[in-house]
């Protein structure tokens, strides 16, 4: 027995709360990770998909050019597919190959594929669909009209509700009541990496997918009833993903089935990879919004009551757009003491692309109407912005919208307070210069202020019940790791970095004993997806237990068959029994259980507190276990000759539970604020002829490095005590605010509130000059 | 609907070097063997590709051909070869002395890779209304030279541009350089673009202006704006009225208007019809107090 009693034993640092570098890094600098297009795929034909040129209409027929050579390429039509023509989302109104009414503009009518991507192109070109054009509805301006005079006329895709208190009581009551309005159009993930996935057909009638994404396990499931396969016979593995903010969530599951029916058909692999312009034309985008509050307040700026009607666009067909509404309306009066809230939220269907996830998913729609919203209610009571937030912020112990307790872990005073005292907020409150023309430059400050419900809305972890694996198994090189087996994915935001610092905090041991390997559904157990900013608060609280589970374990064998002792116990990365006996390395202890035994595993699944209670049809309770919080402050310059806008500064506050490694998540949130900047004040995408116009990156305009503000960024720490370690999520919050933080500060700057996203100077222009003080 | 263009690649395009002038305009006398332009390819390749325009089968590439590589003072003119870079436009002391606001314009295009590619020539024969070298060449009263074997001829840059996204130029023709009279002594040049962000824009709204305010009174003014109209434009009718105005806020404010009534700009993707309009008059208002500014009254 080799009992490693001399060597020094050095006391552990915790890795939980440590900038360590990312996991993944390497691979990437050193351009080794594969992406969807890297992966080396033999006999690969490309896919390639026939569209719809028309928003809407019905396809009367399809026709395949008789005078083309049709030898060399396969052709998937709808009597192609071996199971029922239907993607199987929330909704099931959506096909995988139209085959009578089309919906959106780009709609898949045919599949077609060949052995290199250019003829896949060429032979596209001679399928031809006679369609019968029936009237489109294209945008949200239409459907807002339309909802005012006569909503029964519209598409509803979902609708829900939120209803506490006696609404009408609370606006008769009130002693002033605030009306507002507002908007904001589609916005693109721009991810680096466009959309790929590759389909390989096995001997045994089975498909492998193998591609970028986000949520493995979404797509056995949804593939199931129209390739007609059991869910086993669909494995599913991610590529190296290059980005992906939501817009890698549902979609790869259209992707994944084209390229399956093809390969299905043509017996043999078939990749799709998009370029950039296929890429924006035909994925899904965030939904464009709009909200209405009507709001009453006691003359002390008490809110007695908040009215909200939610409207989503929600493009051509269901897929998630219910649960987008659902977080946007549970964010939509979130933040604020208020006995009376009523909720309407709706989904429309429009003849546009089906809109989809994008990072805060609902939340910053919302956030972004509520907060405008919430300066009109400051004002209209005679309030500093700041000191009406104070006022009204919920607190430990108050209740939510939706009646939910907040029981602990609650940091909104302290990230208010916090960013109020950075920024000086109240002192350059009062150099707001209110669109005055003798001034050279226009200043203001504006703020929000807000929180986002951590985890799955409402009953979403109590149904799917996270569940996790750790294998303690041998390297190549033949040391013992212990592997992270779980479907969260690593997509740029370091879920492959933090995971393996929370089990090797728990199992005491280095970092370079775990990993995170590509999640392989043939390997993993469901974790659920790698969305809602969960996967840090409910897959880490569920590796961290199965981590315990097998340090007990490991802990068990050392004293049963190594030390023949009583209570055995592992810290520091060594094995100790009750005596001065010696001590046995984890990496000792491992290899002689592996030698013995083969690899070890244990498994884990994520429960929610008992006290946590959800109505998913009254929308009642709790509907999230707990919240992160936020507050931004925005400063703003802008030019009054030309009304270009300037962010100047950002600072900013987050309460995001534990944070697990502070690099990464000031990396989250310095990310999601530049995003959030695009959203407010640049990126503009419309529906030109059914088509979206800005369709490159030519003409879909994000941030540039010179466009970024100066930041100052804290966060303030209230651990998640329920789910150790006690995160409670980043990777949306920093979407959350700060558009309605830089309206804010328009505002002050221009004496005039911007309704309408993105903030750009034709908006600016177009509204100063419906002002009586401002004239050509 | 499915882009036919794209059936044909960058790799089918038969790309001949010419290391001379005279190669160059001999390949392109002869239908048989010319080919498009292709200087540093940053406008082309990105039409090609989306299909704005087809891949052509031939190319002749003119960006390293020595006659329109030269920048040199000619007594009161400056010479700027065609295949001039914007970044070589931008570092050139010649140009940063007598042309300033064009050096100023290349330094807005793109980012480095952009202009250490994209050339002078491209950027006029593009022939984009948004172009952001036109209206700093525009103000100077220059001319450009273009060549076939036939000969040379000179044509006034603000005739060159005939419409929206077409030049005065014949197919045998390549555009060997412009000849740009210098900055004189009391003269001052502006620049400024308007674009949706701060780096890597394609412009709203640009525009350059040279003149001159003396003891008060506008002296001389000239100023053009891209993005307002089909093509660069020099607002000839509001130069005539100013000058010999007094420099006065009066003044200011009816140029300002003149000049957005002068312009029936477009709405598209970059921007809309009412706040081109109006801050073309903005940006003509800006370039006389900057001429003001500068000016000693
Ligand atoms: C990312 C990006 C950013 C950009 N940003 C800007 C910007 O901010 N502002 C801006 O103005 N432009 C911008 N452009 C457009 C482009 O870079 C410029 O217009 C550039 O000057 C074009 O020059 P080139 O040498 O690349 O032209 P090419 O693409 O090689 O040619 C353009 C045209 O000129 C013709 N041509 C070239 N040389 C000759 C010649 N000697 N004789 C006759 N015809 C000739 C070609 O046949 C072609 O029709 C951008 C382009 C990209 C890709």
């Amino acid at each position: 027995m080799n009992m490693a009693a001399t060597t020094e034993v050095r006391e552990r640092v915790k890795l939980v709360g440590l900038g360590v570098p990312r996991l993944d890094a390497d691979e990437k600098v050193r351009g080794k990770a594969e992406y969807a297009d890297d992966l080396n795929i033999p006999g690969a034909w490309h896919g390639f998909v026939v569209r719809s040129p028309i928003p809407h209409g019905r396809i009367i027929s399809l026709t395949l050019d008789p005078g083309y050579d049709w030898t060399k390429v396969v052709v998937v039509t709808p009597e192609d597919i071996p199971g029922n023509n239907i993607v199987d989302m929330m909704g099931r109104d959506m096909p995988f190959i139209a085959h009578d009414e089309i919906r959106y503009l780009g709609e898949p009518i045919a599949l077609v594929a060949a052995p290199t991507r250019k003829l896949a192109r060429e032979s596209a070109a001679h399928i031809h669909a006679d369609i019968e054009e029936l009237p489109p509805l294209l945008s949200l301006g239409e459907l807002v009209d339309q909802y005012k005079k006569d909503r029964s006329s519209l598409h509803e895709l979902s609708a829900q509700t939120i209803r506490k208190g006696d609404i009408d009581r609370a606006l008769r009551e009130a002693d002033i009541v605030i009306e507002g309005e507002y908007r904001a159009g589609h916005q693109e993930q721009l991810y680096i990496e466009p959309q790929g996935m590759a389909a390989i057909p096995g001997e045994d009638g089975s498909i492998f997918i193998h591609g970028s994404m986000q949520c493995p396990y979404y797509i056995n499931p949804e593939l199931c009833e129209t390739l007609d396969l059991p869910a086993e016979k669909i494995r599913v593995k991610q590529s190296a993903v290059g980005g992906a903010f939501g817009g890698k969530e549902e979609f790869p599951t259209l992707l994944a089935g084209y390229c399956a029916l093809l390969a299905i058909k043509c017996k043999r692999p078939v990749k799709i990879i998009f370029d950039r312009h296929q890429d924006i034309l035909y994925s899904t985008k965030r939904h464009p919004v709009w909200t209405r509050y009507r709001t009453g307040l006691k003359k002390d700026g008490t809110i007695n009551g908040m009215k909200v009607d939610f409207l989503l666009d929600g493009g051509a067909y269901t897929t998630l757009s219910p649960v987008v509404m659902y977080r946007g309306i549970l964010h939509s009066a979130m933040g604020y003491r208020c006995d009376n809230v009523f909720v309407d939220g709706h989904v429309y269907r429009t003849n546009t692309f089906p809109n989809g996830a994008f990072r805060g998913f609902g939340a910053p729609q919302a956030i972004w109407g509520l907060e405008s919203h919430i300066d009109d209610l400051a004002k209209a009571c005679g309030m500093a912005p700041h000191e009406f937030r104070l006022k009204n912020a919920l607190k430990e112990g108050d209740t939510t919208p939706t009646g939910g307790v907040l029981r602990y872990s609650v940091g909104s005073q302290d990230v208010l307070a916090k960013t109020i005292e950075k920024s000086r907020f109240g002192e350059k409150l009062q150099n707001g210069s209110r669109g005055n023309p003798h001034e050279k430059k226009w200043y203001g400050i504006g703020m929000s202020f807000f929180a986002h419900g951590a985890g799955f809305t409402g009953d979403g972890e109590a149904r799917i019940k996270a569940k996790v694996a750790l294998d303690l198994e041998q390297n190549e090189e033949g040391r013992p790791v212990v592997n992270v087996r779980v479907s969260s994915t690593e997509m740029g935001q370091g879920t492959f970095t933090i995971l393996p610092q929370i089990v090797a905090d728990a199992l005491s041991i280095d970092l370079d004993y775990v990993r995170c390997p590509y999640p392989d559904t043939l390997y993993v157990p469901d974790s659920g997806p790698t969305v809602a900013s969960r996967t840090a608060m409910v897959v880490g609280n569920t590796v961290h237990g199965a981590a315990k589970k097998m340090k007990v374990q490991l802990e068990e064998y050392v004293s049963n068959e190594i030390m023949n002792a009583g209570d055995v116990y592992l810290a520091d990365g060594q094995f100790r029994g009750p005596y001065e006996t010696g001590r046995i390395s984890f990496h000792e202890a491992g290899m002689r259980y592996l030698e013995n035994n083969g690899p070890m595993r244990v498994y884990n699944q994520f429960s929610l507190p008992d006290y946590i209670h959800w109505n998913q049809k009254t929308f009642e309770g709790d509907a999230y276990p707990a919240y992160s919080w936020g507050c931004n402050v925005a400063e703003v310059e802008i030019d009054p000759l030309t009304l270009e806008l300037n962010v100047l500064k950002v600072t900013a506050t987050y309460d995001i539970g534990k944070v697990l490694n502070p690099v990464l998540a000031m990396g989250q949130i310095q990310g999601g604020l530049v995003q959030a900047l695009g959203y407010a004040v640049m990126e503009k995408i419309e529906i030109v002829d059914g088509k979206f116009d800005a369709s490159r990156m030519q003409t879909y305009v994000i941030p540039t490095t010179l466009d970024i503000p100066e930041f100052d960024l804290d966060f303030v720490e209230f651990p998640y005590e329920f789910a150790n370690p006690g995160a409670k999520g980043v990777g949306e919050i920093p979407m959350d605010g700060l558009a309605p933080a830089i309206a804010n500060a328009v505002e002050q700057a221009a004496g005039v509130r911007l309704r309408e996203l993105p903030m750009i100077p034709e908006n600016l222009f177009a509204a100063l000059h419906e002002t009586e003080t401002y004239k050509i | 609907m499915n882009p036919v263009s794209t059936l044909k690649t960058f790799e089918d395009i038969d790309c001949e070097f010419p290391k001379s002038l005279q190669s160059a305009l001999e390949l392109m006398a002869d239908e048989k063997t010319r080919g498009q332009p292709l200087a540093g390819g940053t406008d082309l390749m990105v039409q090609w590709e989306s299909g704005v325009i087809p891949i052509p089968d031939r190319a002749i590439s003119v960006k390293n051909i020595p006659e329109l590589r030269e920048i040199r003072e000619n007594g009161s003119n400056v010479i700027i070869g065609g295949s001039v870079t914007h970044m070589e436009l931008r570092q050139s002391p010649i140009v940063r002395r007598w042309l300033p606001s064009l050096a100023e314009a290349a330094a807005t295009i793109g980012g480095f890779q952009i202009q250490i590619m994209g050339t002078i020539a491209g950027n006029v024969a593009n022939a984009s209304p948004a172009a952001d070298l036109a209206p700093s060449l525009l103000i100077t009263d220059g001319t450009v030279l273009l060549a076939s074997v036939e000969g040379e001829r000179e044509v006034k840059l603000t005739e060159l541009w005939t419409g929206y996204r077409k030049i005065d130029r014949r197919p045998e023709e390549l555009i060997v350089s412009f000849n740009l009279p210098k900055l004189l002594d009391d003269y001052f040049e502006s620049w400024r673009k308007l674009g949706p962000r701060k780096a890597q824009a394609i412009s709203k709204v640009m525009g350059s202006s040279r003149g001159r305010i003396s003891n008060g009174v506008v002296e001389s003014f000239k100023v053009a704006l891209g993005s307002v109209a089909p093509t660069a434009i020099r607002f000839f009718e509001l130069e005539q009225w100013i000058t010999g105005k007094p420099y006065s806020k009066e003044t200011l404010q009816e140029a300002e208007q003149r000049s957005a009534a002068l312009i029936n700009p477009i709405s598209d993707i970059r921007s809309t019809a009412e706040y081109r309009k109006w801050v073309s008059g903005k940006l003509v208002r800006c370039f006389l107090e900057n001429l003001a500014g500068r000016s000693n009254k």
